[in-house]
């Protein structure tokens, strides 16, 4: 009896104590952040990604696990700027985590820590499903993604203050990859530079002005409507004085309207990855990069 | 397998929500089924969803209330059209409600075209999305259900505007908390399922509705899977089970008055 007894006290210690030693809960919205947190935290988070990259991240369908994921998160890790406003909201209301609130350190948007591109003057209701803040697709310019690293490393730091130098050594050895990748991605997308493509939706704006390519039309006439009859042959005529070199698209969109407008105009459809996972080869974000500009190396050719 | 998402705080609101919708759809699937007029809750939605957007196109942001007010005048509107409709074509009416459904959705993307921002709101109306819904959120609607309820089992006859009435009332709030797809579930597959029972046909259909949606609610939770398409889809199972059931008792009941008639049959004879 006296050992039954000893074995629950110990039990229910090992309960109570090991929240305490478990590692950072991770909510990631889309899958280029769970990946980013992984590469910070290591074996210090343990990650979610409500999103995988041939879902939307504008929308998503309801399932307990999402509810349940953020109830018990430490840290909610999304792109903001509205990209999940469709979601998000209720999806915080459902699972009542005061950590991950707005404004607590368990909330960390990405947006807020790089310059928005496709910011509107004046949001008009008639230009499409502007977003106010900006265009939020930032995870493009691999530039953006170090910014974004920077300022997760001192949030991890912030809610996990034990284990700084853990988190320290990681983030040095990523940045300094990064880096080092980046100038390497960079000389290898130099024959990109003012090429011009067509763009299926609205969500190309950082990878284009990194690499200087040039957008001549896009397939939505207002982001978030589908094509008229007479915007597409607005496209077609376009093309014939601005020849472009592709049309690109994510992995998660419809591809008909890029195959419709390949073989009219005669330039190829390239599938870009978009996120981690988009592709077989984009399995970590370095990957992402390597994959996103052989794909366009291989559409200029 | 996971376990996490097995918490009554997570599912309850769900499964009541469910609960509700079923309190008003298996008695008028009933009726739908009978009059087989077996979209009309599809056409319903779409009406109200496409009033909305007209608001929105119009310049007018309705918002909270006033865009219940709105969904339910348009759906209103085309309840008195389909009762319109009843009385002078009553041979084409499912066809008409088909034609009706198709206008509804694509006057819907044409007024879209220059107003994306009412997409947004047709959404809300046509996708509710049962595991977001709240019990504060049930409230309103199960005042709703509950004078509809007393309304529809007090006119026993159903005459057929009232019918219309209730049911463009029942369906605008139950596509928003629940979404289309388990809308026109709730509303026929139960109704599908009971139809060879002789008796307590109301009070079956009842109770394999609620397990179904237990059962989605507990297997989406295991599984990790889409709440509303996994109720469907138990919806669908647990009526070709009820349905067996009843075929069978009702088939061996046949078989006893067959012996039971044969038996009196020859004690007849032996007694001449």
């Amino acid at each position: 009896m006296k050992i039954m007894m000893k074995s629950i006290a110990l039990m229910l210690f090992v309960l109570v104590i090991k929240p305490a030693a478990a590692n950072v809960s991770v909510f990631a919205c889309e899958p280029e952040w769970a990946a980013l947190a992984k590469e910070l935290g290591g074996e210090r988070v343990s990650v979610f990604s409500a999103t995988n990259a041939f879902q939307d991240p504008h929308h998503i369908q309801a399932r307990p696990s999402l509810i349940a994921k953020l109830r018990r998160a430490d840290l909610l890790i999304c792109t903001g700027s509205e990209l999940e406003i469709g979601w998000l909201p209720v999806l915080m209301r459902q699972a009542g985590n005061d950590k991950v609130q707005a404004g607590q350190p368990g909330n960390f948007a990405a947006s807020d820590y790089v310059t928005m591109l496709d910011k509107p003057s004046s949001v008009d209701r008639s230009q499409g499903d502007v977003h106010p803040g900006g265009n939020p697709h930032i995870q493009t310019d691999p530039r953006n993604i170090a910014k974004v690293a920077m300022a997760l490393f001192a949030r991890l730091k912030q809610i996990d203050g034990d284990h700084t130098a853990d988190y320290t050594q990681r983030y040095q050895a990523f940045d300094k990859q990064w880096q080092t990748d980046l100038a390497r991605w960079e000389k290898q997308a130099k024959p990109l530079r003012g090429v011009k493509i067509v763009v299926h939706h609205n969500s190309w704006s950082y990878l284009t002005s990194w690499l200087g390519m040039q957008v001549v039309a896009s397939l939505e006439d207002k982001p978030g409507v589908p094509p008229s009859a007479g915007h597409l042959s607005q496209v077609l005529s376009r093309l014939k004085t601005q020849p472009a070199k592709m049309v690109i698209r994510a992995a998660y969109q419809e591809g008909r309207p890029d195959e419709w407008l390949s073989e009219h105009a005669g330039i190829p459809a390239v599938v870009l990855p978009f996120t981690v996972g988009g592709t077989d080869q984009s399995t970590t974000l370095f990957s992402l990069f390597d994959d996103t500009i052989t794909k366009l190396l291989a559409g200029v050719r | 397998m996971m376990f996490d998402g097995l918490d009554i705080s997570i599912l309850g609101p769900a499964f009541v929500a469910g609960l509700l919708v079923l309190s008003t759809h298996v008695p008028m699937g009933q009726k739908v089924l009978s009059r087989g007029i077996i979209f009309i809750d599809l056409a319903i939605a779409q009406i109200a969803g496409l009033g909305v957007i007209a608001a929105h196109s119009f310049g007018w942001e309705p918002n909270g209330w006033a865009v219940q007010g709105v969904a339910v005048m348009a759906a209103l509107t085309g309840a008195f059209l389909l009762n319109w409709t009843e009385q002078h074509f009553r041979d084409i009416q499912e066809a008409l409600i088909g034609v009706l459904f198709v206008l509804a959705a694509t006057g819907g993307i044409l007024l879209l075209s220059h107003n994306p921002h009412g997409g947004e709101h047709l959404k809300e109306l046509l996708v509710g999305q049962i595991l977001w819904v709240s019990y504060q959120q049930l409230i309103p609607t199960a005042i709703l259900y509950v004078l509809v309820l007393a309304f529809w089992f007090r006119t026993q006859h159903h005459r057929s505007l009232s019918f219309y009435i209730l049911f463009a009332l029942t369906v605008t709030a139950s596509v928003q908390m629940v979404g289309v797809y388990l809308v026109f579930s709730s509303l026929i597959i139960p109704a599908l399922a009971v139809r060879q029972a002789r008796r307590k046909a109301l009070l079956y259909a009842y109770v394999m509705g609620a397990s179904s949606y237990a059962m989605g609610l507990i297997a989406s939770a295991v599984f990790d899977l889409p709440t509303g398409a996994v109720i469907v889809w138990s919806l669908g199972v647990l009526a070709m089970i009820t349905a067996g059931i009843i075929q069978y008792r009702s088939a061996r009941t046949v078989d006893d008055k067959a012996i039971a008639a044969t038996v009196l049959d020859s004690c007849v004879k032996a007694e001449n």
